[in-house]
């Protein structure tokens, strides 16, 4: 219990003294999940559409595929990189392995199909009428399609919490093409996961216990925060502010 | 009062369903065409044809720009699109307050935010919305929430307005204050509109013309009145709530007037069938004259003894059913039924001119 407690102390320590080697691996991880879940927003949402909204050949094997794609393992998914990632694999050419690119690759990987999956749900949840409706006020076809998402936009952000949830906290994929590697004590590929693994296989309970705090707190507060903004807490309160100042300054301005 | 809208030999299939069949139909600018018929009778699908939806199998649609579908470019397409509105059952509002949901169409054409302002503030004010402008149009009641379409629509000012059973999911005060704000808006920015119903009540005040759909078949189209009085087919008829439809056969016909045996009785009235046809016949309830004797009836051709089997008072209106030879059904007023004191049992004279009566080739098709 004693080193349970220590190390939340140490832990907290280094948070609080802003440890550079703990910041640099926090903002490592976060630059790496926000690149992987924007490419995964901008490849899943427009997939998860395509896919809800209409019928081509091929639709059937995609959408299994997309469902399968939501459960799987990180650790898979890092095989897979990696044998397509390594020297003789088929894109062995890129050198990317045991680089941010790859593993932003293996990240895009896991959390391209959770958005697209969910998106697709969403759309096909909602009524397919307000995308006629939206066509029948002048609405382009892509128009009507950016409408109905507009409707769903709680499930898309619901979408976006499971993808960054599921990449902020996987250890495998992460570890297997990235390497948890520091390059002239910079961390190069090191997320917060792979860190942790490191500091307790190294039996450095206070740094990993840190670490993992960091995980935590960030994961809190991201989900926190996008929760905010799809319950509409978040955004709706300075809206409301703004358009109260608007329609007062407006009843003043005849006087 | 022609040519605004033309249609001319439409037909739609899902796969190998033929689910519409418009030979010819005309809209005039500026009026208001009711298109009625029974639930599943392929009238939304007209609309959704008209308003560039769904493209029809075969057939041409002509604009009040002589635009032509099916040959119509990308870019008429879109400019027609966007001279159109289309209000559907359901109220269909987006997620976003009354203004916003008002303002959709305009944004959409990229107007000008002064403008765009004005224009929105002018239809709440014209719908009596102002109040609920900043409201989140997900908490309207069903009613405010078809206002809100209306305005969404009628804001764009629209050449062609197309309404796909606006007021069904209403209930029946909130019926009533939309049907006027639709006809009141339409007449004042003098829209063209198209109006589908399975209710052709709901329409018969505001329509100008009345098109009948039935099993995705444009049967008759006509002004109201002329459809009533005289349905082409019986199955328009029964459709048209018809009270008094009858079968019956020709016994002889001279001079465009004919001799018609119906059950135990014969009846003179307008026809141009031949003699041994069968034939349906229908009797407007309204156009039957009771008398209490043998009196004078005038020009009358049709004079049958009857016996009242029921009497039943709907509203200022008493419903008299009769037997004359056949069943019939009069409808006369609360005070005539107690001056003549009208009751079961009672023996009186039915009267019907040979104009009140349509006679209609018999089909045997019942709807």
């Amino acid at each position: 219990m004693g080193e349970i407690w220590n190390g939340f102390v140490q832990a907290l320590k280094l948070i609080v003294h802003f440890d550079p080697y703990v910041m640099r691996i926090t903002f490592f991880t976060l630059y790496i999940c926000a690149i992987a879940t924007g490419v995964g927003l901008l490849l899943g949402i427009p997939l998860g559409s395509s896919l809800a909204l209409y019928r081509f050949r091929g639709r059937k094997l995609l959408v299994t595929l997309v469902n399968a794609g939501m459960g799987l393992p990180p650790v898979v998914v890092g095989l897979f990189v990696y044998l397509f990632l390594k020297r003789r694999g088929p894109l062995g050419f890129l050198n990317w392995l045991y680089t941010p690119k790859a593993m932003v690759t293996a990240e895009i990987v896991l959390a391209m199909p959770l958005i697209a999956g969910i998106t697709m749900a969403a759309l096909q949840n909602e009524n397919p009428k307000i995308r006629l409706q939206a066509r029948s006020l002048g609405a382009g076809e892509a128009r009507s399609v950016l409408t109905l998402l507009r409707e769903t936009r709680l499930s898309l952000v619901a979408a976006v919490i499971a993808g960054f949830g599921g990449i902020i906290s996987e250890v495998g994929a992460a570890m297997m093409v990235g390497g948890n590697l520091l390059v002239n004590g910079e961390p190069y590929t090191r997320t917060l996961t792979t860190a942790t693994v490191l500091e307790v296989s190294k039996g450095n309970s206070e740094m990993a216990i840190a670490l993992g705090i960091i995980l935590l707190a960030i994961t809190v507060l991201l989900v926190w925060i996008m929760t905010l903004i799809q319950q509409g807490t978040l955004l709706s309160h300075p809206a409301r502010v703004a358009r109260n100042l608007l329609s007062r300054r407006r009843k003043e301005a005849p006087a | 009062m022609s040519g605004f809208l033309s249609i001319q030999g439409l037909k739609h299939f899902y796969g190998r369903r033929q689910v519409l069949d418009v030979e010819s139909l005309e809209v005039g600018e500026g009026e208001i065409l009711a298109v009625v018929g029974p639930n599943g009778s392929g009238k939304s699908t007209l609309l959704r044809l008209i308003n560039l939806l769904e493209k029809p199998s075969s057939g041409e649609i002509t604009y009040w720009n002589d635009s032509r579908l099916p040959d119509l470019r990308r870019s008429e397409r879109k400019e027609l699109s966007r001279q159109m509105a289309m209000i559907f059952q359901e109220p269909l509002l987006f997620k976003r307050s009354v203004r916003a949901n008002i303002a959709y169409g305009l944004k959409v054409r990229r107007m000008d935010k002064v403008e765009r302002e004005k224009r929105v503030d002018e239809m709440l004010d014209k719908l009596n919305l102002g109040e609920l402008a900043d409201h989140d149009a997900m908490t309207l009641s069903g009613g405010e929430a078809q206002k809100v379409t209306l305005g969404r629509a009628m804001v764009l000012r629209p050449r062609l307005l197309l309404m796909d059973e606006p007021l069904a999911s209403l209930d029946v005060p909130s019926r009533k204050i939309l049907r006027a704000d639709v006809s009141r808006l339409v007449r004042e920015m003098g829209v063209t509109a198209i109006y589908v119903t399975h209710d052709y009540h709901e329409v018969l005040e505001i329509a100008d013309r009345l098109a009948v759909v039935i099993e995705g078949t444009l049967l008759q189209a006509g002004k109201p009145n002329e459809v009533f009085s005289r349905p082409v087919t019986e199955v328009v008829a029964e459709f048209l709530g018809a009270e008094n439809l009858l079968e019956g056969e020709v016994v002889e016909c001279r001079e465009g007037m004919a001799r018609i045996r119906v059950e135990g009785a014969e009846l003179e009235a307008l026809c141009g069938l031949h003699p041994g046809s069968r034939a349906k016949v229908l009797i407007h309830p309204e156009e039957v004259i009771l008398l209490a004797d043998t009196g004078d009836a005038g020009s009358a051709r049709n004079r049958l003894p009857a016996r009242v089997t029921g009497v039943k008072v709907l509203g200022a209106l008493v419903k008299v059913g009769l037997e004359c030879g056949f069943p019939l059904v009069a409808y006369i007023t609360r005070a005539s039924q107690e001056e003549m004191g009208i009751e079961p049992g009672r023996k009186l004279t039915a009267v019907i001119k040979a104009t009140s009566i349509h006679v209609m080739p018999f089909t045997g098709v019942r709807s």
